[in-house]
C-alpha cells in the first residue's frame, strides 16, 4: 500500500537542483538530506513555497564523534508519506544557526530550547529569550554531551523572567498559576485585561522540566521504552509506541501483522479515554456539570477495558519494541470489545445531552476561536489543527500500526472555535470505534512480537504518532552497547501552547478556562 | 413584650441553625442528579465547625475592612432574617418599612462584601466584587419592583402586613402580577444565591468565580461567619418567597400545634422550592458572564409587567 503513495518529496527536492541533492539517506519512511547551515532558511522556504509543512527543528551535539554540532529540520508534505529532515552542520568555532522563528513561528519555542540546551544562538530571533530553562538556571547547557546528569549546581539567583508591562487607563494584569487550584500541572498565565475583555496572555511552561531527553541517553533502548511512556501520562502508550517505531525502524525490524493490530486497537482505546474525558471537562468549565458526570463514568468503562485487556488502566508498559509485551486470546478480546457496543449507544446518549443543551452551545459556539490562517501560521496540529482547517492526521498521512490497511476518516471543521474542538473529539470518538471494530475483526492469530536484536551503533530514524492530542514525534539516534545517544522529544503540546495565546485574544477572562480546556495540552509533554 | 423576645430568639436559632440544612438538602440533590452519593446533610454544619477551630491568615494588605466585612454580613443577613415571617405571620422585628429594610440590610452585607474583595489589592478580588456589583446593580431593582408590587397587593411594605394579607387570600398567587413577580423573585433568588446558570458555586476556576472570588483571601472563622451568611441569606430570600406567595399554614395564633403544622409545612416548602433551584442549575450550563444581565433584565422587566399588571388586573386576578 505504502508503495502506491504519491512521492512529491522526490519531485520537489529535484526541482530545486543541487541544493538540496546531498542525500544521506533514504527509506521508506524519511529522507535527509545534507546542506549547510547558511543555506536552511531559503531551503525552508522554497519548501513551504511547494506545500510543505515546517514541523520540527531540533539540535544534537556529535562534538565528540565528528567535531560537529547539528541542527536537523523536519518537513513533510501532504501528498507524501514520508518525512524530510533535512540536516544542517554547524562548526566548531560557530556557535550560532539562523532562526527562521519569524518566518515560521511555529519554531518560536523549538529554537529557544536549542539556545538554551546547546548553548548554539538562534541568530535573528524576534524574541530570544530563555524558554526551557528558567532564570534562576546558571548559564548552563544541559544537552552537550560534556555536562554530565549528576551535575550538582550551585545556588543561582538569576533574574525574575521580565512580563511585557499592561499599560493604559483601566488596563490591569491578572497573575494566574504557576500552582492552580484544580489538579493540573503548574504553569504561569498571565493576562492583561481591560475590564473582562483579554487584551493580551503571556504563558510561562517548563516548571516540571524534568531533563528527560538527557535521561534517554543514559539508558539501554529496552527501559528508555518506560521512560518515554512517561513523559505525559495520558498519552503513555502513543509515547511508548512513537518511540518503539523509532528503534524498530533503527532495527530493521518488521512487526508482525497481529502486533500491529494490537496496538492499533490500544492506540484507539487511549483517544477514546482522553476524548470522552475531554468532552466531560470542556462542559464542566461552562458549569453543565451532569453531563460530565456520564462523561467521567463512559471513561471508566474504557479504563476498565484496557485493564481487562493489557493489565494497565492506563496503558503502561504494553508496548514493547518488536510488538507488544504480551499475547492476546482471540476470544477474551472479543469479549472484552463487546463492551464498546453499549459504550456507544451511552456515549450517543451523552452527546445527545450536550448537543440539546442550547444554554451549553451558547457558550462553546464563537468562543476561543483560532482561525485558520492563524492555525496554519503557527504550525497547530492535532485536534485543535483540524478544529481550524488543517486536515493532518498521522495516522492516514504516515501510515503506522495497522492503519495503512485501515480506512480513516478524519473530521475537519474551518470555525475554531471551542464548540468544533469538541466536536472533532466526538467524531472521533465514533471513528476510533469502527477502527477499532476494523483491526479487532482482522486480527490473526500469530506471533505478538519479535526479538528485537541489538541495535547497530550510530544509527537514526524518526517514529511518528497520531496520540490523541496530536502528532508526537520522536527522533533517536543509537549508541554502542543498545544505548541511545540522542532522543527528540516532540509532544504535540510543545508545539500548539502558542495557539492559546492567539484564541483566547478579545474573549472575557471567564472564558478562559473553557478555551484553554478546548485545546487541552500537556504541562508534562510541553516540559519534558 | 416576652411574647416577642421569644419570637426573636426562637427566629434566630431557627435562621442560624436551620439555614446550613438547605445548603445541604441542594447539594445532596444535586449529587444525586450528577450520579454522585454527595457528602451528607450534615457537611456544612461539620465545615462550619471546622472553619471556627481554624486559624487565621490576613493579607498583609488588607485594612480594617477586610475584618469587619464579616461581622458586618453576618449581623445584617441575621437582622434581615428576623424581619420576614418564617412560621408565624408575625416576624419578631419591623423596623424601617418592613421588606425595604430586608432588601436594603442585604445590599449593605453585600457592599462590605465587596469592599472586603478589593481590600486586599489581589486580582481575583478586584474581579469578583466588580462583577457582583454588576450583577446587583440590575438584581436589586428587579427585586425591588417584584416587592413593590406584593405590597401593593397588600396595601403594606410591613411583612407581616403583607402576610396576613396573603394568607386571606389563598389563590390569590393566581393572579397575572403575583405570577409575574414569582418569576422575577425566581430569577433573583438564583442570582443572589450565586447558582448556576448566574455563578457556580463549586468551581475551583478563580477566574470564573463571582461570590467566591471575593472571599477568596478569607480563611479560618472569617471564612465561616461568610459561608454561614451566605446559607442565611439563601435561607431568608427563600423564605420570603414561599411566604408572600405561598403563604399556607402561616400560624396567626401561635397554639402549639398551630405552629407544629407550620413548622412542617413551611421545612416542605423550602424544600421544594430548593429542588426548583436545583434542577435549574442542573439542567443548563452557566451563562456566559456578559449574558448574565440580559437574564436579569428579563427579571426586571417581569417585574415590571408585574406592577402594571396589578393596576390592569387587579390583585386579586380580575
Amino acid at each position: 500500500m505504502m508503495d502506491n503513495r504519491p512521492r512529491r518529496l522526490d519531485e520537489i527536492l529535484s526541482a530545486c537542483g543541487s541544493a538540496l541533492s546531498r542525500k544521506l539517506t533514504s527509506s521508506a519512511a524519511e529522507i535527509y538530506v545534507d546542506l549547510p547551515a547558511a543555506n536552511a532558511p531559503a531551503a525552508s522556504a522554497y519548501l513551504r513555497s511547494a506545500g510543505c509543512r515546517h514541523v520540527a527543528v531540533f539540535a544534537e551535539d556529535r562534538v565528540a564523534e565528528d567535531s560537529h554540532d547539528y541542527i536537523y529540520y523536519v518537513f513533510e508534505h501532504p501528498d507524501d508519506c514520508r518525512y524530510l529532515v533535512l540536516r544542517a552542520a554547524i562548526d566548531l568555532d560557530d556557535t550560532a544557526f539562523p532562526s527562521m522563528a519569524a518566518e515560521v513561528p511555529a519554531l518560536n519555542w523549538q529554537e529557544r530550547e536549542i539556545q538554551d540546551w546547546f548553548g548554539l544562538e538562534a541568530l535573528g530571533h524576534p524574541n530570544p529569550r530563555r524558554v526551557a530553562l528558567h532564570d534562576n538556571w546558571p548559564d548552563v547547557h544541559p544537552l552537550r554531551k560534556d555536562f554530565s546528569i549528576d551535575t550538582v549546581l550551585p545556588p543561582f539567583e538569576g533574574e525574575q523572567h521580565v512580563y511585557r508591562p499592561t499599560l493604559g487607563e483601566g488596563v490591569f494584569q491578572i497573575p494566574v498559576g504557576p500552582v492552580h487550584a484544580g489538579i493540573i500541572e503548574p504553569g504561569h498565565f498571565s493576562f492583561a485585561v481591560a475590564g473582562e475583555p483579554i487584551l493580551y496572555l503571556q504563558l510561562r511552561m517548563f516548571y516540571v522540566h524534568k531533563g528527560i531527553e538527557k535521561r534517554f541517553e543514559q539508558l539501554t533502548a529496552d527501559r528508555a521504552v518506560f521512560l518515554a511512556e512517561s513523559v505525559s501520562g495520558d498519552s503513555s502508550f502513543s509515547h511508548g509506541t512513537a518511540f518503539c517505531q523509532a528503534l524498530e525502524r533503527i532495527g530493521g525490524v518488521e512487526v508482525p501483522e497481529p502486533a500491529h493490530r494490537m496496538r492499533t486497537i490500544l492506540l484507539e482505546l487511549e483517544r477514546i479515554y482522553n476524548h470522552v474525558a475531554d468532552i466531560g471537562a470542556i462542559v464542566t468549565d461552562v458549569g453543565f456539570v451532569i453531563a460530565n458526570a456520564h462523561a467521567s463514568r463512559l471513561r471508566e468503562e474504557i479504563l476498565r477495558i484496557n485493564e481487562e485487556l493489557t493489565g494497565s488502566r492506563l496503558l503502561r508498559s504494553v508496548v514493547c519494541p518488536g510488538g507488544v509485551r504480551r499475547p492476546w486470546d482471540r476470544d477474551h478480546v472479543s469479549n472484552t470489545l463487546a463492551a464498546l457496543t453499549p459504550f456507544e449507544r451511552e456515549f450517543n446518549e451523552l452527546v445527545d445531552m450536550i448537543q440539546s443543551s442550547d444554554s451549553t452551545r451558547d457558550r462553546l459556539e464563537r468562543t476561543g476561536i483560532l482561525n485558520p490562517d492563524q492555525a496554519r501560521d503557527l504550525g497547530i496540529i492535532g485536534v485543535a489543527g483540524r478544529a481550524s482547517g488543517h486536515d493532518r492526521d498521522v495516522r492516514r498521512d504516515h501510515p503506522y500500526a495497522a492503519y495503512d490497511s485501515l480506512e480513516i476518516q478524519v473530521p475537519v471543521y474551518q470555525e475554531g472555535d471551542v464548540l468544533r474542538r469538541m466536536q472533532v473529539r466526538i467524531d472521533e470518538v465514533r471513528e476510533s470505534l469502527q477502527l477499532i471494530r476494523a483491526a479487532e475483526s482482522g486480527l490473526a492469530s500469530g506471533p505478538h512480537r519479535v526479538s528485537m536484536p541489538p541495535l547497530p551503533a550510530d544509527q537514526y530514524a524518526l517514529g511518528s504518532v497520531e496520540g490523541w492530542r496530536g502528532e508526537i514525534l520522536y527522533w533517536v539516534r543509537t549508541a554502542a552497547n543498545n544505548r541511545i545517544a540522542r532522543c527528540r522529544v516532540k509532544d504535540p503540546s510543545l508545539n500548539n501552547w502558542p495557539a492559546v495565546v492567539e484564541a483566547v485574544q478579545g474573549n472575557i477572562v471567564p472564558d478562559f478556562p473553557v478555551i484553554n480546556k478546548s485545546f487541552s495540552l500537556s504541562y508534562s509533554g510541553t516540559d519534558r | 413584650m416576652i411574647a416577642q423576645i421569644i419570637s426573636v430568639i426562637g427566629q434566630t436559632a431557627l435562621v442560624l441553625l436551620f439555614s446550613p440544612l438547605i445548603t445541604a438538602f441542594s447539594r445532596t440533590i444535586k449529587a444525586r442528579l450528577q450520579t454522585r452519593r454527595g457528602p451528607g446533610l450534615f457537611q456544612p454544619y461539620r465545615d462550619l465547625h471546622k472553619l471556627l477551630r481554624k486559624g487565621m491568615v490576613i493579607p498583609e494588605t488588607a485594612s480594617w475592612i477586610f475584618t469587619a466585612t464579616p461581622y458586618v454580613l453576618f449581623a445584617t443577613t441575621l437582622l434581615a432574617g428576623l424581619l420576614i415571617p418564617t412560621i408565624a405571620t408575625q416576624a419578631p422585628l419591623s423596623l424601617f418599612g418592613g421588606v425595604l429594610a430586608v432588601v436594603y440590610l442585604l445590599a449593605l452585607g453585600r457592599f462590605f462584601l465587596a469592599l472586603g474583595g478589593l481590600d486586599t489589592g489581589s486580582s481575583f478580588g478586584g474581579l469578583g466584587s466588580s462583577r457582583e456589583m454588576t450583577i446587583s446593580a440590575i438584581a436589586e431593582p428587579a427585586l425591588m419592583l417584584a416587592v413593590f408590587t406584593v405590597a401593593l397587593g397588600a396595601g403594606s411594605t410591613n411583612l407581616s402586613s403583607v402576610a396576613q394579607a396573603a394568607v386571606g387570600q389563598s389563590w390569590r398567587f393566581l393572579s397575572p402580577s403575583q405570577m409575574l413577580a414569582f418569576a422575577a423573585l425566581f430569577i433573583v433568588l438564583i442570582a443572589e444565591t450565586g447558582r448556576i446558570p448566574v455563578d457556580n458555586p463549586a468551581t475551583h476556576l478563580e477566574l470564573t468565580m463571582i461570590h467566591e472570588a471575593m472571599i477568596l483571601e478569607y480563611s479560618g472563622p472569617c471564612l465561616a461567619l461568610i459561608e454561614w451568611s451566605a446559607s442565611m441569606k439563601q435561607m431568608v430570600l427563600m423564605t420570603l418567597l414561599v411566604n408572600v406567595f405561598f403563604p399556607y399554614g402561616l400560624s396567626a395564633d401561635g397554639s402549639p400545634l398551630g405552629m407544629l403544622i407550620s413548622v412542617a409545612l413551611f421545612v416542605f416548602k423550602l424544600l421544594i422550592l430548593a429542588l426548583a433551584v436545583v434542577l435549574v442549575e442542573t439542567g443548563n450550563a452557566k451563562l456566559r458572564l456578559f449574558r448574565v444581565p440580559e437574564l436579569l433584565a428579563v427579571a426586571f422587566v417581569l417585574s415590571a409587567l408585574a406592577l402594571i399588571s396589578t393596576f390592569l388586573f387587579g390583585v386579586h386576578g380580575g
